[in-house]
Formats: C-alpha cells, sequence, structure tokens
C-alpha cells in the first residue's frame, strides 16, 4: 500500500464540538468538559483505502474555533489538502458561521475538498436545522454530515469520506 | 525483352532498382540488424523520455536476465559487488562499534566517580540504560532527530533518529513545529518575514534551517558548535538539488521522495565533550580511597602476619634455648599458637617465655607432657634443690662432673659425693674448696686431667698369663696387645696433659723348681711383656721391669702364678733440661 500524507484543518465557530470531534475520531473518547483550543492543537490517524491501494495518514489540524479568520488562523490553513467545517446543529448561527468562514478560505487559496459536519445531533429537541437547508448545504461541500460527537455518530464516516475525496482529487490532479 | 518490358524500363526503371535495393535490406536479415542497431540507442532514449512504458516492458525481461546470469555466474557478480558491498558493511560496523565504544568508554570512566553512581542514579530513575545516559551526558552535542518539513503545508517530507531518541508521532511533531513557527512568525515579525531558527528546551536545543521549499528541523542535545549550522545548510541545500521539485510539490506522496533519508542520514552527527587534560590526569577520589584503602588493608595483614610470625620465630627460639623443654611441634590456628612437646618442671613456664617473646599467653596453647631433663643447667638446679639450696653453695654440671663451690660442712660433703653419683645426669662430684675458683673457672685441662686419671684406673693393675716359660697364653697376648695400645693412647693423652705414664711390669713364677731360676723367669716374663708394650709405641723409659718375689711354698705350682701384673700411674712430666 503507498502511504500519503494530507493535511486537513477542522474549522467552525466556538464550541461546535470540533476538538470533540477530533478526540472521538482519534482516541474514541467523548468528553463533557469544554475546554477551548488556544492557536492550534494537532493529531494524526491513519486511514487504509484499499479501494485505491493506498494507506493516508491524515495530519489533523484543530484550529482554535472563531466565525472570522485573521492571519494567524490563515497561516495554519495554509498547504491544506482537505477542510473539515463543524457548525452546531443546535446554533443554526453557527452554520453561518462555518459558511462564511468556508467564504473566505475559498476567497484566499484554491478550492479544496471539504465536508460540513452539523454536529450535536444526539440533541434532537434543541435541532435548528431543518433538512431542506441541509439539502441546499450539498452545494457548497463535498459531502454534508449530521454528526455527534459523544455517541460518535457518522464522525468516522465523515472522515473517511473527506480522505476518500482528497485522495480522488489528487489521483485526477495526476499524482 | 519485349516492348512492354521495354516501356516498364523506361517509365519505372529508377524506382524498380530502389524498390529492389529496399526488398534486399529487408530481407537480408544482416542488414536489418545492422539498421535496427542504428536507431536502437535513440529509439531507447527517446522512448524512455517520452513515457515509462519502456522501463514497464523492459522489467520483466531484464530481471529475467539478471536472475539467469546471477545463477549461472554468481562469481563475475560477486566481484563486480564486492567493492560495493565491503565499504557498506564497514561503514555500517564501523557505525555500530563506534556507538558501542562510546558508551562502554563513557561507562567504564564514570563508573566509579560521585558523579558516575550519580548518574546510574538517574538512569535508574529514567530507565534508561546507563551506557546511553553516561553517553548523553559526556557529549558536547549529538543531533538526535533530523526533521525535514514541507514549507508550504507543514507535511513531514523526511525524518531521521538516532536509535536511541525517543520517537513521538513525528508528522504530528512536524505540523505543531510548523504551527509554531507560524505562530512566532504572525506575532512577532510584523514583516512576517522573521522566522524561528532555534529554540532551547532543558537539555536539547532545535535548530531551523530554512531552504526555499522545504525546513530542516534537528533536534540537538547538548551544544551545538556555530559550524553545525553551516553544515546543516549544507546537507539542506543538497536536498533541494536532489529533489528540488519533488518537495516543492509535495502533497504527502512519500513516494515521490524516496530515499530522501539517505540524505538526512547526514545530519545526525555528534561530538564528544573535550575534557581539560588536568580533569583527564586525574583520579577520582573515591577511586583513590579505595584503592589506598586496599593497599592499606594489603599492608596492615601483611604487616601483621609478619609480625606474628616474628614473633612466634622469636619464641620457638627462646623455647629452644631454654632448657629443660623439648619442643616436638609448632602451629598457627587463625590467631593462636599452639605448641607440643614435653617440658622439665624445674623449666621456666611457657606463658612466661610467650611473654617475652611479645606474645599474649592467651594466645598461646601449649601441650606439654612432663619428663625429667638431663641438661647440666636442670640437673644442677635440681641436685641444689635436692641438698637443700644451702646458702653460697654453687652446683654445677659439667660434662657429667657435679661440681660443687663454696662453704661446705663434712657432713655436706660427704652425703653429696655419696648420693650426688646416684642421680641421674651425674656421673662423678668433685669439690672445691671454700675460696676456691668458682665453678665456671675449671679449665677443660682439669676435666682432661681428670678424664685421664680415671681411665688409668680402669686399666691398673691387669694381670695376663703365660701357659709355660716365657709364653703368654693365646688369649692373654692378644689382650695384652689391646691393652698395650690403649696405654699408648693414654700415653699421648698424659703428654699433652704436661705428664707421662709410669708403667710398672711386674712379672711372676710359682714355686716349683729352683728359686733362682723361678726369679731370673718371673723377670724374664716382665721383660717379655714390656716388650710387647715397647712394640706399641710405648717409650722403654716410662717402663720399669720387676720381678715378684718367689713364693712362700716352694712347690707351689699355681698357674695364677706365672703371670705379670702391669700397674699404671700418672706423674707429672720432669722439667725439661
Amino acid at each position: 500500500m503507498t502511504l500519503i500524507t494530507s493535511k486537513v484543518c477542522l474549522v467552525g465557530d466556538f464550541a461546535v464540538g470540533k476538538t470533540s470531534v477530533v478526540e472521538r475520531y482519534v482516541n474514541n473518547q467523548f468528553s463533557e468538559r469544554y475546554l477551548t483550543t488556544v492557536g492550534v492543537k494537532i493529531d494524526t490517524k491513519e486511514i487504509e483505502l484499499p479501494q485505491h491501494g493506498i494507506t493516508e495518514k491524515l495530519v489533523l489540524w484543530d484550529v482554535a474555533g472563531a466565525d472570522r479568520f485573521g492571519p494567524i488562523e490563515f497561516a495554519y490553513l495554509r498547504g491544506a489538502a482537505g477542510y473539515v467545517f463543524v457548525a452546531d446543529g443546535t446554533r443554526s448561527l453557527t452554520l453561518d458561521s462555518a459558511l462564511a468562514l468556508r467564504d473566505q478560505i475559498m476567497n484566499a487559496s484554491n478550492a479544496r475538498p471539504s465536508v460540513l459536519l452539523l454536529n450535536k445531533c444526539d440533541l434532537v429537541s434543541a435541532w435548528e436545522i431543518d433538512d431542506a437547508r441541509v439539502e441546499a448545504l450539498h452545494d457548497h461541500f463535498d459531502s454534508v454530515f449530521r454528526t455527534s460527537a459523544k455517541t460518535g455518530d457518522d464522525v468516522e464516516t465523515a472522515l473517511t469520506r473527506l480522505a476518500e475525496v482528497i485522495v480522488e482529487c489528487e489521483l485526477r490532479s495526476g499524482r | 525483352m519485349n516492348d512492354l518490358d521495354k516501356l516498364r524500363e523506361l517509365l519505372f526503371g529508377a524506382e524498380k532498382q530502389a524498390l529492389d535495393s529496399i526488398k534486399q535490406r529487408v530481407e537480408r536479415r544482416e542488414d536489418r540488424a545492422i539498421d535496427v542497431a542504428d536507431i536502437l540507442p535513440d529509439a531507447i532514449h527517446s522512448s524512455h523520455k517520452r513515457s515509462k512504458d519502456l522501463v514497464e516492458s523492459l522489467r520483466k525481461p531484464v530481471g529475467e536476465c539478471v536472475r539467469q546470469e546471477f545463477h549461472d555466474d554468481p562469481q563475475t557478480y560477486s566481484d563486480a559487488l564486492y567493492p560495493v558491498i565491503g565499504p557498506a558493511i564497514r561503514k555500517s560496523i564501523m557505525q555500530a562499534l563506534r556507538t558501542f565504544s562510546q558508551q562502554i568508554n563513557a561507562a567504564v570512566e564514570q563508573s566509579l566517580t560521585p558523579r558516575g553512581l550519580k548518574w546510574r542514579l538517574q538512569a535508574a530513575r529514567a530507565g534508561v540504560p546507563f551506557g546511553e545516559f553516561v553517553l548523553q551526558k559526556t557529549l558536547l552535542y549529538r543531533v538526535e532527530q533530523a526533521y525535514l518539513i514541507s514549507r508550504e503545508n507543514g507535511l513531514l517530507i523526511g525524518h531521521v533518529h538516532h536509535d536511541a531518541a525517543k520517537i513521538k508521532d513525528s508528522d504530528a511533531v512536524s505540523a505543531m513545529f510548523t504551527a509554531i513557527q507560524d505562530f512566532v512568525k504572525e506575532s512577532f515579525s510584523p514583516d512576517r518575514t522573521g522566522r524561528l531558527e532555534s529554540a532551547d528546551m532543558g537539555e536539547f536545543t532545535l535548530w531551523a534551517v530554512h531552504g526555499p521549499h522545504a525546513l530542516l528541523v534537528c533536534v540537538i542535545r547538548g551544544v551545538p558548535p556555530r559550524s553545525l549550522r553551516g553544515q546543516l545548510s549544507a546537507i539542506l541545500e543538497r536536498v533541494h538539488f536532489r529533489y528540488g521539485d519533488a518537495i516543492r510539490a509535495y502533497t504527502g506522496d512519500t513516494a515521490s521522495v524516496a530515499d530522501i533519508e539517505g540524505e538526512l542520514e547526514k545530519c545526525l552527527r555528534f561530538q564528544a565533550l573535550q575534557k581539560k587534560d588536568s580533569e583527564r590526569r586525574r583520579v577520582s577520589v573515591p577511586m583513590m580511597l579505595l584503592m589506598m584503602a586496599l593497599v592499606g588493608l594489603i599492608l596492615y595483614l601483611g604487616i601483621s602476619r609478619w609480625m606474628h610470625s616474628q614473633a612466634l620465630n622469636r619464641l620457638i627460639d627462646t623455647i629452644q634455648a631454654t632448657p629443660g623443654i623439648y619442643l616436638s611441634e609448632s602451629l598457627r590456628e587463625d590467631n593462636r599458637i599452639i605448641l607440643r612437646g614435653l617440658r622439665d618442671p624445674l623449666a621456666p613456664p611457657i606463658s612466661e617465655l610467650a611473654t617475652a617473646a611479645g606474645i599474649a599467653p592467651e594466645n598461646v596453647d601449649a601441650q606439654m607432657g612432663a619428663y625429667q631433663s638431663l641438661e647440666p643447667e636442670i640437673v644442677a638446679t635440681r641436685v641444689a634443690g635436692i641438698f637443700g639450696n644451702p646458702p653460697g653453695v654453687a652446683f654445677g654440671v659439667r660434662d657429667g662432673y657435679l661440681v660443687v663451690t663454696g662453704p661446705l660442712t663434712q657432713e655436706l660433703r660427704d652425703e653429696i659425693r655419696t648420693r650426688a653419683p646416684l642421680l641421674a645426669g651425674v656421673h662423678a662430684v668433685r669439690l672445691e674448696a671454700d675460696g676456691a675458683e668458682p665453678e665456671q673457672a675449671i679449665s677443660e685441662r682439669d676435666l682432661a686431667r681428670d678424664k685421664l686419671v680415671a681411665d688409668l684406673d680402669a686399666l691398673d693393675g691387669r694381670r695376663f698369663y703365660f701357659s709355660s716359660g716365657t709364653t703368654l697364653r693365646t688369649e692373654d697376648g692378644d689382650r695384652l696387645a689391646a691393652h698395650a695400645r690403649a696405654l699408648q693412647a693414654l700415653s699421648i693423652a698424659a703428654t699433652s696433659l704436661g705428664a707421662r705414664l709410669r708403667i710398672a711390669v711386674t712379672g711372676s713364677a710359682d714355686g716349683s723348681g729352683d728359686p733362682a731360676a723361678n726369679r731370673r723367669l718371673a723377670r724374664d716374663r716382665a721383660t717379655v711383656a714390656a716388650d710387647v708394650l715397647s712394640a706399641a709405641g710405648i717409650a722403654p723409659a716410662t717402663i720399669v721391669i720387676r720381678a715378684a718375689p718367689a713364693p712362700e711354698d716352694s712347690a707351689a705350682t699355681d698357674p695364677e702364678l706365672r703371670r705379670v701384673t702391669i700397674a699404671v700411674d700418672l706423674v707429672e712430666a720432669a722439667v725439661p733440661e
């Protein structure tokens, strides 16, 4: 199997659960305690993509939450192979922030594979984003997932999907 | 040739010639081979340039050829590979040995110093092998790890590390370093041109060397010299030279930078700490103390053993010189001396002798049997005791003689004369008058004279018998000859003492026959005996010949009367004229 390494950045508003998503994905753990990320936190995880004969090592840059990026955050995003946009499904404003960040990034650099995670789907009663809006989001992202870092719902699926899209994109671009 | 042929010749002659020529070239195998050989190199070159198909096509047959050749002719290949394999193996072994010997040297050198002991504790606490710990401590610097990081995306392009270095997730480290680098640049460099070049963390220093497309980050233990940065820059330049395109467009495909670790390995340098000369020569204090203690212990043991053995020898010498003690065995067990033998009760006790020899009496175990010693000193003491140690009287024993000096009562004199010769070790008694020279003054000459007198007493008055006339009985003839030799010996002894023998040979005869004839016979017999003495070497002047008076009873025929009697005594030699 060929080994490739890809830089993936997780971006989104404050307290949407980016760090929890990474923690669930990498260590399969969840904590109710909220700790704000300062700067950036980095983790890695290898996944097998047998259909492509590739082992992909994702270097996950968990960038501190923001509704708008400054130069430091942009520096962190430099050279990313893909993005994970995270929004809190119980706070629709965070989805607006995610879309705003997406626009900001797309304006500043080339388009890259990206997935949107509408997190905290376990909190059904507080859910604020209806299906029609979700459907419309598919135009902006390669995939959109309702995820829960707490229960683990679709977290791995979402990241695996992004990894596949990155590889396909790389293969298309003639690696 | 008909008209048609002629026409064809006219119209297509030249083309036909060309066609024939081509046909000939195509049909002739040799010509085809030459043509292909002409274009083959160019064809391979352009095909390889255009795509990798040629490589793919050739891979199998060429691989097969190589395998076949290896199988058929291994020698040629081993010869060809020898110059490559040799140095490669040597290099690898040298590297391993160098690390190993570094560890051994450092560990041995540090094993007994206080610092070594402290490090040993620290190494045990940290769970690191002692050799490795010492190496870490004694290195001036060592490049433990080198990361080659893409400047574009922070992805790790290559990573090498020392065997013992503790490695975390190198991709995460690489990314985090890039993040820090970005953070520092954005936060502290107003024009964003500044860059993080070094960072210190405890015993480690991080050096970042920046290239156009990649960043070389080295984790260095210790204090690196300034020159190292230049060397690292040179390595990074070479990496850019060899892998420039691959690094610039690096998006995480490790295959695009295969073998880059070979270049990065050159970063893993080290330099040992240079010791000061004085420090190098200095022997560690505990080592010196330990050596001194050892030498002291050896000296102490050696000296105390030597002194003990000297004391034992002294004791043995003292015992052997002490009358009345016979030593049969002496041995040492642990710190005790065991003596076995015999001791006269009159001899001094062993404990007294041990004290005199400088040995504590409780360390001496004397297993002595009792016996009666005949040594003169002991005999003298014993005799003195028997006679009540009379005041002013000295008892001594020499050559069997008991010599008593001092004021003696007549009664004591008589008692000594009677009882002393009965005691063991006393053969004769000699009493000196009061005021005479002390026992020690008795000369050898006196003793020799006493002995001569005693010997003469024993020989005095011997008789030798005749069968008839002047013919000695056979056995008496032999006895007389032996007697003559004995007298001759005593005569010499007497001469040496300044005296001489006086020998009187008296012949006798029985009463039968004429008394005058008998007197003559008696004289003749004396003469015969005197002749035997003279023949033995005795001076005739010392011999007096006598005839015994005839017996009263003229008829007596007692053979006892047919004899000579030889009397001998000692007279002072005449003063020479």
